[in-house]
């Protein structure tokens, strides 16, 4: 069929072909060179850009072939962090329907990726995947590495391979950044079946009941820091690894990949780390933890997962030692909710009565008072004081503008109900008290 | 006519009805009614004048056919149990069509039952096949949402054995995981398929591999940019069904306009069948257009359009007719629900009778207003053309459009709001004094033939096409062997790894970038860039307002420094223009004058495409031009007198794009041969591309800042600059030079075309006559803003010159020049 092109002429001048900031693209010049070199009858060979042999020389690595292509794998033992056997209790604290086999660290691979982009979707790639699992004592570490996009199916291969033997992922926002991507990876490849792992344990949310209060930021490299005491370096900054890795396959020193694979190492060993810090913390932060904040961390996993009579001592022992006051607030409130569970009304009502004042926190101890001396301890008299005392504390406020007016009428509103059916049934005693006879 | 009877005695007990029982039984509208109101509307007037067509639309009997044996007895009963035995003639024919893998455009009028062309094949294949997918666009939300209704009822008729979802932007993060998993049938627009689909289409494995159906409904809207867009969407979406081994068969349906099929194998690049034919049924319809009177018949000023239709709308509902009012505009649609309500007050204790519905209300406000509608709640609603397209409010006695929609296919949609099955309804178009609306108010055998519009889009714009082949390699890299539109896509990837955005790899062209080249497009907007307009009155308390925003291509016209601008009816005066921040800074004043900029244009023709000559000595081309522009300066222009109380030199800087334009080339000699002044001939010159713009607009089906136009030099003189100052401000020059040969040109105001010159340039003949008729039908004496343009003085001849030249280039085409002269 013959067909007349839309000229092309006036492309330099398209909007569509401008970018904000022009990356170091390479010349003609430079290409035709290329071109020369390798000659142009195999497209395939135009794509390699180093000699392989000098790109593995840099990297350490050692070039490695399957069913599907070419890849670069570099492999590497570490002492540190040491192997770690986690406690099935611990374990089923972050994931309540694990198996027993999980626990084995033998299954474990730790896995983190370096990819091309962070916005997501079917154009970003993972160039660069590190594996890591325990071995001798240490962690034994492999990361994959495409050369050429063209390299990407070998390399999905390999690392399924890796899955198979090691099938307990485990990762830092893997679950919402890592795996789904490559899920999609291996998708696009429309030849490798999406590996199945047997579980996915994902340390980000843990770390961030144990360490956000403290730190403010749960990055890996911050958590190294502040948690592990580790100390990087020089360390290259995770917003530029896609462009080192652009400006690589355009044709820039290979050199500069070898920070990027350093980086992803650091964060496989830290992943580890961090991952038997958590773990040993869940299985004894009694014996181990002096840091209030870590205590109350777990108690609140503790508190999630149902294991109650654990979380109410943790948070004794977090209110014990010294909390900041807005966490001690969280912490006294969770308490006394515990409490009231258990029915150890008398701590609950010492804490709620603490907790009195004009504050979201104030008015549901109010709230949760006059509940229990309206319907636990069958004296309403009590609980239309404790309503009033309420409803005092809101007027005060809101006449020295100490609470918005939008809270105030969502407030007042409960109140004004409870003490209208609190009087209501304070003129009618001997029924009240007749068919709380009923009942009992 | 024993309809007509019955209605008759039905609207007699109506009458008698005390004012303030409820609305409901309401009687229908009949014929004799509305010509009752439309008496009364033109009793001081000649009514030949204001009334300039009222035409009856006879009823229509509905033609049956059976529901087909093919389909499954599950559907079928759900359909009877709709109250649908029989299907309607297209309907039938569609669901065949599609029954054999055929692509389809179904074109029907309003309330013809269009959905079912779609809904029951697919149903019916979703019943056969469990795995089946279909993915149905729609050109706006409200749309899907209101299709979602009707397919869960289908749904749930059919023990929820298929699963319909919607996809947008408002669908909540935790539902899509399962919508993607589970939607039979989903229902989405344009951009969330750009957007949020199309580049995760890893997630939509499932839909993809299974896609059997595209349904795209309200064809018709997607053309101009809008639809260049779409159709490379829809290539990015064939790719990746291929990808997944999937080829969907596609089912659009388009309201009438002249070219379906064309536009439809435009879109989706395949072959298809058009289905024409409509069996529904109809009810008798009375359409009126009505132009307001003239008050000054000099300066060609009419009343005003907008109160002479809230009169129209007033009498009509006055008679307790369930009326729907349309104006172009957000601040028109306040305007006259101000007035209506004012005269429609709510009895205590009962909802308003009159309701507003346009963009920007809640959803849940529009569904009680739909609600109100379709109950009989609510007696009227004023909206704009949120309410044009397929929502579904049932249907009214009445319909009143202030001002022409546009285009004559949504004039249609919006009078088909109006019309029951059976009974009589009436439909009213108050004409604004817009060349436009005077053109089609006054001709209306062009708007009652056979529909003249045709739809355009240019799927290879270099701008469009390049932006969203980014989007592909981004979706699934390129391969050598592709086709991507009808470019040559091996040199343009090459361009596009040059610029950095693609790599190649194993032979394929890679997307090498961090961004997400689909969040920088927009599907909708010719630029994403936009003018800020901040008024500075609160700023001494800190608080400067924003009080709108323009688009970068209106911006230097409308908000350039010392300009009036007028933003709901209040005046601003613009203080400074910040450029390079994209703001300007108004402050409101009250003064009795508008600001008018002048922009110098200049076109330089960079290649020819195709010319010939019409009429000699003059002659018509189509090809690629450079638009230098510029905003030289403004002219304060008094209201009502339209005098010019002063003007102002103004330095911005200048634009420029590479577009693509239709021209007429006036010979010398024809020229030459005018009985007028040098000075009346630019004039004439002037004011005939005003009107030759204004009727392209309507041949084209566009807005009217979809097209630009410009007077320069032909060629081979362009030598001799003109000096542009001179057009800027001819009150200032004692001398104004002669065009030698001047080139007029109508050219598409946005980078690298948008496909409207080359039918402009086939249409020629159509495009002169049509201008000829606008012109020599308007009763002005020396023109006015609804032919060649305002004229503040009555010495120019501008009327008499253009139609002198339009004379002279229509002589040998069929159109006669002897109403030339009974004018002139």
């Amino acid at each position: 069929m013959s067909m007349r092109y839309v000229s092309l002429d006036r492309i330099q001048g398209l909007k569509a072909l401008r970018r904000s900031s022009t990356p170091k693209a390479p010349t003609r010049d430079w290409q035709a060179s290329l071109l020369d070199d390798c000659g142009e009858s195999h497209p395939r060979t135009k794509t390699i850009q180093y000699d392989p042999d000098r790109l593995s020389q840099i990297l350490g690595a050692s070039p490695k072939t399957n069913q599907y292509g070419d890849y670069l794998s570099v492999r590497c033992w570490c002492a540190q962090p040491p192997r770690y056997c986690p406690e099935l209790r611990a374990l089923r604290l972050l994931m309540p329907d694990a198996l027993d086999e999980i626990a084995d660290p033998e299954q474990w691979l730790f896995l983190d990726t370096e990819t091309t982009g962070l916005a997501g979707g079917s154009g970003t790639y993972a160039f660069l995947v590190g594996v890591a699992w325990w071995d001798g004592g240490g962690l034994e570490i492999e990361q994959f590495f495409m050369r050429e996009y063209s390299e990407e199916r070998s390399l999905l291969f390999a690392l399924r391979e890796r899955i198979a033997e090691h099938p307990v992922l485990v990762t830092f926002n893997g679950k919402s950044f890592d795996w789904p991507l490559l899920e999609t990876r291996y998708r696009m490849s429309r030849k490798i079946s999406v590996p199945a792992p047997r579980a996915h344990l994902d340390f980000l949310h843990p770390a961030r009941n144990l360490w956000r209060l403290r730190l403010g930021s749960v990055r890996l490299s911050e958590l190294e820091h502040h948690v592990l005491g580790w100390d990087r370096g020089a360390d290259v900054l995770s917003g530029q690894i896609p462009q080192i890795y652009f400006d690589y396959l355009r044709g820039g020193p290979a050199e500069r990949l070898v920070p990027v694979l350093n980086h992803n190492q650091m964060d496989l060993r830290g992943l580890a780390a961090l991952s038997s810090r958590i773990l040993s913390l869940l299985s004894g932060v009694e014996e181990l933890g002096q840091d209030g904040l870590e205590l109350f961390g777990v108690s609140r996993i503790c508190e999630k997962r149902g294991e109650h009579s654990r979380a109410r001592k943790l948070y004794e022992k977090s209110i014990a030692s010294v909390l900041p006051t807005e966490t001690d607030r969280i912490a006294r409130r969770s308490l006394a909710r515990l409490a009231k569970r258990e029915g150890d009304f008398e701590l609950a009502c010492e804490l709620w009565k603490d907790a009195l004042g004009n504050s979201r926190h104030g008015y549901e101890a109010y709230e949760q008072l006059a509940i229990y001396y309206e319907h636990k301890a069958r004296d309403p008299e009590q609980a239309l004081q404790v309503v009033r005392q309420a409803i005092d504390e809101l007027r005060r406020a809101i006449q020295t503008g100490d609470i918005a007016p939008g809270p105030y009428c969502e407030i007042k509103v409960r109140f004004d109900r409870r003490i209208e059916r609190l009087e209501r049934k304070s003129r009618r005693p001997l029924l009240d008290a007749m068919s709380a006879r009923a009942q009992a | 006519m024993l309809g007509l009877v019955a209605n008759k005695r039905r609207i007699q007990t109506g009458a008698r009805m005390p004012a303030s029982q409820s609305l409901a039984p309401r009687p229908p509208a009949s014929l004799e009614t509305v010509h009752n109101i439309l008496g009364s509307l033109v009793e001081r007037y000649r009514q030949e004048e204001v009334l300039t067509a009222v035409r009856q639309i006879p009823a229509r009997t509905a033609k049956f056919r059976p529901i087909p044996v093919w389909v499954t007895s599950a559907l079928s009963e759900a359909y009877r149990a709709k109250g649908i035995r029989e299907l309607y003639s297209h309907q039938a024919a569609a669901a065949e069509l599609v029954r054999n893998g055929r692509n389809i455009v179904v074109v029907t009028p309003t309330a013809s039952g269009k959905t079912l062309c779609y809904n029951l094949p697919v149903v019916n294949a979703v019943q056969e096949d469990p795995d089946t997918r279909a993915l149905y666009l729609f050109p706006t939300k409200a749309l899907a949402q209101d299709q979602l209704s009707e397919l869960h009822d289908l749904s749930k008729r059919l023990d929820d054995r298929f699963g319909v979802f919607t996809y947008d932007g408002d669908t909540p993060s935790d539902a899509r995981k399962a919508i993607r998993e589970r939607g039979h049938i989903v229902l989405t627009n344009p951009d969330m398929l750009h957007t949020g689909i199309l580049p995760h289409h890893t997630k939509w494995m499932r839909l993809f591999e299974n896609l059997r159906y595209i349904v795209l409904d309200e064809l018709h809207t997607y053309r101009g940019v809008f639809g260049s867009h779409l159709a490379n969407v829809l290539r990015r979406l064939k790719r990746i069904a291929k990808f997944y081994g999937s080829d969907p068969q596609f089912i659009c349906c388009s309201a009438t306009i002249a070219n379906p099929g064309e536009l439809a194998s435009q879109l989706i690049e395949k072959e298809g069948e058009v289905v024409e034919e409509n069996g529904a049924p109809a009810g008798e319809k009375l359409f009126v257009f009505y132009n307001p009177p003239m008050v000054n018949r000099n300066l060609g000023i009419r009343r005003s359009y907008i109160n002479e239709a809230t009169r129209v709308s007033k009498e009509i509902l006055a008679r307790k007719l369930q009326t729907i009012v349309f104006a172009n505009s957000r601040l028109h649609t306040e305007v006259l629900l101000t007035y209506l309500q004012q005269a429609n007050p709510s009895k205590p204790g009962q909802p308003e009778p009159i309701r507003g519905y346009r963009g920007g209300y809640l959803p849940g406000e529009r569904r009680e207003i739909e609600r109100g509608l379709r109950d009989g709640r609510i007696l009227g609603v004023v909206a704009t053309n949120a309410l044009e397209l397929g929502i579904d409010v049932g249907s009214l006695d009445a319909c009143v459009m202030a001002g022409y929609p546009g285009t004559i296919a949504s004039t249609w949609q919006r009078a088909g709001r109006a019309g029951r099955r059976t009974g009589s309804s009436c439909a009213v178009f108050v004409a604004s004094s817009a060349p436009l609306d005077q053109f089609i108010v006054q001709h209306p055998d062009y708007f009652f033939g056979n529909s003249p519009e045709h739809a355009h889009i240019q799927p290879d714009n270099l701008e469009i096409l390049v932006n969203h082949l980014k989007c592909a390699a981004f979706e699934l890299p390129i391969s050598t062997d592709e086709r991507f539109g009808n470019v040559n896509l091996r040199e343009l990837c090459e361009q596009l790894g040059e610029a950095g955005f693609l790599h190649q790899s194993g032979g394929d062209w890679h997307w090498i970038d961090e961004a997400y080249p689909a969040d920088t497009i927009s599907l909708r907007s010719i630029t994403s860039d936009n003018f800020v307009i901040i008024d500075t009155t609160g700023e001494d308390r800190g608080k400067p307002e924003v009080i709108g925003e323009v688009d970068f291509s209106s911006a230097l016209t409308t908000v350039h420094p010392k300009a009036i601008y007028i933003h709901q009816g209040q005046q601003y005066h613009v203080e400074q223009l910040d450029f390079d921040k994209r703001k300007a800074y108004v402050k409101p004043v009250n003064v009795d004058y508008f600001t008018d900029a002048i922009r110098y244009t200049q076109v330089r023709v960079l290649e020819v495409a195709e010319e010939e000559t019409i009429s000699d000595p003059a002659g018509r081309t189509h090809g690629d031009v450079l638009v230098r522009s510029q905003v030289v300066g403004f002219k304060k222009i008094k209201f009502f007198t339209n005098e010019n109380v002063g003007s102002g030199k103004l330095e911005l800087p200048e634009n420029e794009m590479h577009t693509t334009s239709f021209w007429l080339t006036l010979g010398h000699n024809l020229l030459a041969e005018l009985p007028f002044s040098l000075s009346e001939r630019q004039g004439g010159i002037f004011g005939l591309l005003y009107a030759l713009g204004s009727m392209a607009t309507l041949l084209m089906m566009c807005d009217r800042r979809d097209l630009g136009t410009a007077v320069g030099e032909r060629p081979p003189s362009a030598a001799s600059e003109i000096n542009w100052e001179d057009f800027a401000f001819p009150s200032n020059t004692s001398e104004t030079k002669e065009f030698f040969e001047p080139n007029l040109y109508i050219y598409d105001a946005y980078p690298g075309g948008i496909g409207f010159s080359e039918p402009l340039y086939r249409t020629c003949d159509t495009l002169l006559s049509r201008t000829l008729e606008l012109i020599s039908a308007c009763p002005c004496e020396n023109g006015c803003p609804s032919c060649v343009g305002p004229t503040a003085d009555r010495r120019e001849r501008t009327k008499e010159v253009a139609l002198e030249i339009l004379g002279r280039l229509c002589r040998d085409a069929q159109f006669t020049a002897t109403r030339t002269a009974e004018t002139a």
